[in-house]
């Protein structure tokens, strides 16, 4: 009897098995991530790799080029770079994370109050924003900087923070009014619930994965500013050590035309930089995009 | 005639944010550079301060007007300026529009040419990559962006002299002529190679990648499932259709990268001791030139300030959604 009929519709095809055959690192920056965490690490216990002690001045050794004494040679004040390339990633990785800190709370707070504030303060808050985005921060940078005079780990990681959060308060801001008419949040606004329990409960937990990428960003540009400035003399002084303070000797190393001294700090720069860019674009590409239609 | 009157107070407007912004920034400026550490007269007399009694410290600064209350000298220091008097430079003892305007060219063509140049080579990349999009050629040229991006300006101009001027002796490594030769262009072009070089690099990346992800925005667009089904040719499509709705967006981003441009230079100009601007502006900060200060200031506002500006006329013009509303700069546009 069955047999009679034939089906009609779709075709039945058979499905085709596409087993997630896909290794777990496919797509994922292994490799910058691996790489990261050994200089981390490599700058956190450099108490046991440092060959030499990086603050010792040895006068008789200066300038040397790397060789088996000196692994990567010694700077003009016959110091060891070997040892200072890992005692001073400490300061610019420090540097980085403590102005990204500063950076993110500003943008948060500064965000949310624009976002769930009255259109008018809104309005004005925004166009101030939009002016600060305007004006290059590295040059906002250096001259808060000139002016300060002197300065510290400290104060040059608040520096670079307070001038490098408009971008991420602009996303927190669209997010914010996006979500603060939301039920969940006008729930906890009922049940009486402040600013900060509702912006820290609720909204940043939604917010967090999309400013992500820029906050990651801002390591690495705060790591730049960092070293730009300690290079120019403005930043941290020479006896400070840090990456961007191993290249301020630079001048007189091209003098005596020793690439060591300006190439060895430079890659271990580059290359933190190269791995926290990787990171923070695998964050940005998470982001699905669609197919092409051409 | 309704619609002229409506321009007329359009633009009246617009002036009017622009004049309020440029005084605001100026009283800002004022206030902070004076109330800053440090000491003027060193500036003014070198080494000799030190040597200086109490008596002589009260007349220099009385000579330099520099014991009044700060508003006192800011409504002094405005009245001077509207008559086009902006006081003289500490260091220099000239007049300070005449130590700007000696060095403004220099800045203006390294920091102009580098912008034409980021400009279309940027367009240029960005059309190369969507093209080839997720291919061999667009992997391997978004490899290399990304490692220049990161590479610090700074850096890169270190490397550069070590290479071509140190090792290779092929291209002088600071000024922006040599000596006695001001007026030979080939000396100039000669200068300018390396400095440009990493002006261009620094940015170049950044907003080819831009271009790039926007043809590639459009690309999944609806609009263009019809053209092709339409039959027409990718090249069209895209040259055609997506490039025309890239552009004007491209335009008010380049409007506000223009101040990003210029402030970029300042790193390079400082490297190659390039005779700019931002070699002077970084002098007078650190050394309280207050007046060289004042003025430099004040013009690097006014180039954002404006550069601002027409981004958000381009944006009304493009989408008169946008009108009354400030210019929506897309997150991306934040490079330090």
């Amino acid at each position: 009897m069955r047999e009679q009929f034939e089906m009609v519709g779709i075709r039945q095809m058979p499905k085709e098995e596409t087993s997630p055959k896909e290794k777990w690192y496919y797509g994922k920056p292994v490799l910058a991530v691996a790489v990261l965490t050994i200089i981390i690490i490599g700058c956190l216990f450099c108490n046991l790799i440092m060959t030499k002690d990086p603050a010792y001045l040895d006068l008789e050794n200066c300038n040397v080029p790397p060789c088996r004494e000196f692994l990567f040679g010694t700077d003009a004040m016959g110091r060891d770079i070997f040892s200072m390339i890992w005692y001073g990633g400490r300061i610019s990785l420090f540097i980085g994370i403590v102005a990204t800190l500063i950076s993110t709370v500003v943008a948060i707070i500064f965000g949310a109050v624009s976002g769930s504030a009255p259109k008018w303060a809104d309005t004005l808050l925004m166009r101030f924003t939009d002016l600060l985005i305007s004006v290059p921060g590295l040059l906002v940078i250096i001259l808060l900087q000139a002016i300060w005079g002197k300065a510290g780990v400290l104060s040059l990681s608040i520096v670079i923070g307070i001038t490098s959060w408009t971008a991420v308060a602009k996303v927190v801001r669209t997010e914010v009014l996006r979500l603060r008419g939301s039920e969940y949040v006008i729930a906890s606004k009922c049940m009486g619930g402040g600013f900060f329990h509702v912006l820290w409960k609720h909204l940043t937990p939604n917010f967090i994965a999309s400013i992500m990428f820029m906050v990651v960003m801002n390591i690495r540009n705060a790591i730049i500013a960092e070293s730009t400035l300690s290079f120019m003399g403005i930043g941290l002084p020479v006896g400070v050590i840090s990456w961007g303070s191993m290249l301020s000797l630079a001048e007189q190393a091209l003098l005596t035309n020793a690439w060591w001294m300006i190439v060895i700090p430079g890659v271990f720069l580059l290359v933190t930089l190269l791995c926290i860019t990787s990171i923070g674009n695998y964050i940005r590409k998470k982001v699905n995009r669609r197919q092409s239609n051409l | 005639m309704k619609n002229s009157f409506g321009q007329l107070i359009y633009f009246g407007r617009k002036l009017l944010f622009f004049l309020a912004s440029v005084f605001l920034l100026s009283v800002a400026v004022f206030y902070i550079s004076r109330l800053a550490p440090g000491d003027p007269l060193v500036s003014y007399y070198g080494d000799r301060v030190e040597k200086m009694s109490p008596e002589e410290r009260v007349w220099a600064e009385e000579k330099l007007g520099l014991n009044d209350p700060i508003f006192v000298q800011y409504i002094r220091w405005l009245e001077n300026a509207f008559h086009g008097d902006f006081g003289i430079s500490y260091k220099y003892k000239m007049d300070v529009a005449e130590v700007i305007s000696a060095r403004i060219g220099n800045t203006l063509i390294l920091g102009g040419i580098g912008f034409l140049l980021i400009f279309g080579l940027a367009l240029l990349l960005g059309i190369l990559c969507a093209w080839y999009e997720d291919r061999m050629l667009d992997r391997i040229i978004c490899g290399i962006g990304t490692v220049t991006s990161c590479i610090p300006e700074f850096w890169l101009s270190l490397v550069l002299i070590l290479i071509f001027a140190v090792n290779l002796k092929w291209l002088p490594s600071s000024g922006a002529y040599a000596i006695g030769e001001a007026d030979r262009l080939g000396s100039r072009i000669l200068h300018l190679i390396l400095p440009m070089t990493v002006v261009v690099m620094g940015h170049l990346w950044y907003y080819a990648y831009m271009i790039r992800n926007k043809i590639l925005e459009e690309v999944r667009a609806d609009y263009v499932l019809l053209a092709k089904a339409k039959g027409l040719k990718k090249q069209s499509v895209m040259l055609r259709h997506c490039l025309r709705n890239v552009i004007p967006s491209y335009l008010s981003i380049m409007a506000i990268s223009v101040p990003h441009i210029l402030g970029g230079t300042y790193i390079v100009e400082t490297v190659f001791s390039y005779p700019g601007i931002g070699t002077l502006s970084y002098e007078s900060a650190r050394y309280k030139d207050y007046n060289l200060v004042m003025l430099l200031c004040i013009l690097s506002g006014i180039v954002v300030i404006f550069c601002n500006m027409a981004a958000q006329i381009i944006n009304e013009k493009i989408s008169p959604r946008m009108k009354s509303d400030a210019v929506t700069v897309p997150a991306e546009v934040t490079k330090v």
